[in-house]
């Protein structure tokens, strides 16, 4: 397949200035353009670090020692800086940092990248309203940023991140501050995200089933494992304290499996072990 | 076992249209939670608790005695809190430093406060960061610091905003390990959480706020259990039940492992 329709990382090993550790250590793994990534770990596992290089924020921001190859859709972060980060949108862990602090409203931190891009303003009022309304925030667009609260606030910071329409999107547990209502209706999004590679960091390991092609496990920064979310959680190691989604953990007690003997991962899978069941 | 009764309770921000209203509300169970929609007052309901806001009218009692009739070290001793966002309470120049402030507050024994501090550092797991800078920490281990601070000074009532969020999983175990040994130890723990499946789980209580107003108090088993309750203030059911509603089946679950229960002594 083309260069140009996957995202390579080649041994990709990171450490940051002054650590004795590498955060990443020899992460290989080779992307499909359009496919929904959900990527767990535990504390210090490398996520973050992880998405930072997804994002280029390492090594042209933030100053790391870094070696390996990553080549997002025929994009090298050092070589092709500029066409690399108009391809991604990056959502960091902590929203309001990434925020301008510039915009008076919600209207214009949306608008913000459009306006310095310099477009019509008339692509702009479309886009912005466009992006406010798949982020539920159509009625704060007059707020000030300030004003919101911290699921608002994430909203918002994804906004921004796909206001551009990137290719590649890189989000960094985006849903930690959003209520349960939120959350559901941000996985309910997200399922119908088309024509972009997305890399999501979460703890939400049932939401991350039901929309991920792959999940990745990261642990002291290593890729221990990658597959399919059913292949995953059918090979989880008791030692790498990662949760079980519910629907296994129901299956497993009740001894409910899929045909091919693993337990079902996904409320459509459990639906279907639980039928071939009773 | 303590009691917090809030009475007539009004509070509104200066140039926003929320208000806060309480009429009668009593928390006198060892694990309490609170839910509602991001907005609903939860938060506010806490920094009420700890005197950061002053109520526009109205009256919080701990066993019986009005909260800003105790002086500021008695305050300290009965109700503790954590902020949701951990930058808003850490300033020290190390981990053990930040945990031996919180105690100068109510004793000014150093050796004493030196010791308690390495007690809870090791409680929370963070004793090798001990000498670190709080900001060199992850975020949830900024967050684990900011138990053991309250920890440390132990009051009756630990008052926790959204603790689990960005905490891995296995710090949430540790951290939900810890709730059930204060409760046990006669504390009371009042936790503001959007986790329903952790409420459900461990909670013996819940208390839903909306709009500013408290609009169910009850077991997680009745609010779980009133479909129309529960879409009606925004929330969402625990997973389990999301998953058992798919399958056909209207009862109230609480964990796989209840459901487990009462299936197998059907």
């Amino acid at each position: 397949m083309d260069e140009d329709k996957r995202i390579i990382l080649k041994d990709i090993n990171v450490r940051y200035r002054g650590a004795d550790d590498f955060q990443l250590k020899h992460v290989n793994a080779t992307v499909t353009a359009g496919k929904i990534i959900g990527i767990i770990g535990n504390s210090h596992s490398g996520k973050s670090t992880l998405c930072r290089v997804l994002g280029g924020v390492i090594p042209n921001i933030i100053s790391a020692e870094i070696d390996g190859t990553c080549n997002l859709l025929g994009y090298s972060p050092k070589d092709d800086w500029q066409a690399f980060n108009a391809s991604t949108g990056v959502v960091l862990q902590n929203p309001a940092g990434q925020l301008s602090g510039l915009a008076d409203t919600v209207a214009d931190e949306l608008a913000f990248d459009l306006v310095n891009q310099g477009l019509p303003a008339s692509f702009i009022n479309k886009r912005v309203a466009n992006v406010a309304a798949q982020m539920g925030l159509t009625a704060q667009l007059g707020q000030s940023p300030e004003s919101l609260s911290g699921g608002q606030m994430q909203r918002l910071a994804i906004g921004t991140a796909i206001v551009t329409q990137p290719k590649i999107l890189i989000m960094d547990d985006p849903t930690s501050e959003m209520d349960p209502v939120g959350r559901k209706q941000f996985f309910g999004w997200l399922d119908t995200v088309q024509d972009t590679t997305v890399f999501i960091v979460s703890s939400e390991i049932d939401d991350l089933c039901e929309v991920a092609d792959s999940i990745w496990i990261l642990k002291d920064g290593e890729l221990i494992v990658h597959g399919s979310p059913e292949k995953v959680f059918n090979h989880l190691s008791a030692q790498w304290r990662i949760p079980e989604p519910t629907a296994y953990q129901l299956a497993q007690r009740m001894n409910w499996r899929l045909d091919d003997n693993r337990y079902p991962v996904t409320s459509a899978e459990l639906k279907e072990a639980f039928d071939a069941q009773n | 076992m303590p009691k917090i009764e809030l009475h007539h309770l009004q509070f509104s921000y200066p140039e926003k249209s929320f208000n806060l209203a309480v009429e009668n509300q009593v928390f006198a169970d060892s694990m309490a939670a609170i839910v509602g929609q991001n907005g609903a007052g939860k938060s506010t309901i806490f920094k009420l608790l700890t005197g950061l806001l002053k109520a526009t009218t109205g009256t919080i009692k701990v066993n019986g005695t009005e909260l800003g009739e105790l002086k500021p070290a008695d305050r300290l001793k009965t109700i503790g809190i954590t902020f949701q966002n951990p930058d808003d309470q850490l300033f020290n120049a190390t981990v053990k430093r930040e945990v031996e402030w919180s105690l100068s507050q109510i004793s000014s024994d150093k050796a004493i406060n030196s010791q308690r501090a390495d007690q809870v550092l090791e409680k929370v797991g963070l004793t090798e960061k001990a000498e670190e800078n709080p900001y060199d920490l992850s975020l949830s281990e900024r967050k684990l610091l900011t138990v053991a601070t309250v920890l440390a000074v132990d009051p009756a009532v630990y008052l926790f905003d959204e603790p689990m969020m960005s905490l891995d999983w296995p710090s949430k175990q540790m951290l939900t390990d810890i709730f059930h040994e204060l409760s046990a130890d006669g504390h009371q723990v009042i936790t503001i959480t959007h986790d329903m499946d952790w409420v459900a789980a461990e909670f013996s209580s819940v208390a839903v706020m909306e709009h500013g107003r408290i609009k169910f108090t009850g077991a997680p088993r009745e609010l779980f259990g009133d479909r129309d309750l529960v879409q009606r203030v925004g929330l969402l059911p625990p997973k389990i039940m999301a998953l058992t509603q798919m399958l056909g089946d209207p009862k109230t679950y609480l964990s796989p492992e209840d459901y487990q229960v009462k299936h197998q002594n059907m």
